[in-house]
């Protein structure tokens, strides 16, 4: 899944709210949602796949925190999208 | 806020119509919603903005929210943040020697950010977290 997609849904954004404010371990950031520790996981595996959170090993706990660079990555995927979008535009006015 | 800009080689009212009418001509292959690359997509005077494919399948894409042809476009824009908050694109055709300039100009927009206050404030700042990317000078 894309940045963007991943960012579709309410629940993820609102674990990228917290991880804003302070890194934290998975269990941490469960107890702050009504879903379940799992639910919690899938959501951080989505963020994480799509490059906005980041995963640090802070001494025997895994703890999540946000990715900046996959933020920049959103707007490089619009970016893009114009890009091809005008150019093409750009060759078919010339028809 | 991305902006970006190209001229085409014809006049504004032709510029207008290439993208409205035959946006499924130029909108990108891969960034298709109904997996037909030979989609068609549409931006309409009435205020539909979606994405049909050969077999009928449609996906709605956005809203239009002004339709001025041969001069402005906006746009509630779906594809990547959903309906509930969507991003807003405006576009603009002026008259230019040679044929006719057309911004794009993509970001969260005033409608946006309304859309954006009637939430939940945390809802706002991870809204902020995309914004700030959008944001970045190119």
């Amino acid at each position: 899944m894309n940045a963007l997609d991943a960012l579709g849904n309410p629940i993820r954004r609102q674990i990228l709210v917290e991880l804003r404010r302070t890194p934290m371990p998975v269990g941490a950031l469960a107890e702050r949602f009504s879903i379940s520790r799992p639910a919690v996981s899938r959501h951080l595996r989505v963020l994480q796949d799509a490059g906005l959170v980041v995963l640090n090993e802070r001494g025997a706990q895994n703890v999540y925190a946000i990715r900046v660079q996959g933020f920049r990555a959103v707007r490089q995927f619009i970016d893009s999208f114009w890009d091809v979008a005008l150019s093409q535009l750009e060759e078919l006015a010339k028809r | 806020m991305i902006v970006k800009s190209v001229v085409l080689q014809c006049g504004p009212e032709r510029a207008f119509a290439l993208f409205t009418e035959h946006a499924g001509l130029w909108w990108p292959a891969e960034r298709r919603h109904t997996r037909d690359a030979a989609s068609t997509i549409r931006i309409e005077a009435g205020g539909r903005f979606f994405e049909r494919s050969s077999d009928g399948t449609e996906v709605e894409l956005g809203v239009v929210r002004l339709f001025d042809p041969a001069r402005r476009l906006l746009l509630d824009w779906y594809p990547g943040t959903g309906r509930t908050n969507p991003t807003q694109v405006e576009v603009r055709f002026e008259s230019v020697a040679g044929g006719t300039r057309v911004t794009v100009q993509h970001g969260a927009g005033a409608a946006g950010a309304d859309a954006f206050g009637r939430n939940v404030s945390g809802y706002v700042r991870a809204w902020d977290l995309v914004l700030a990317a959008l944001a970045t000078t190119r």
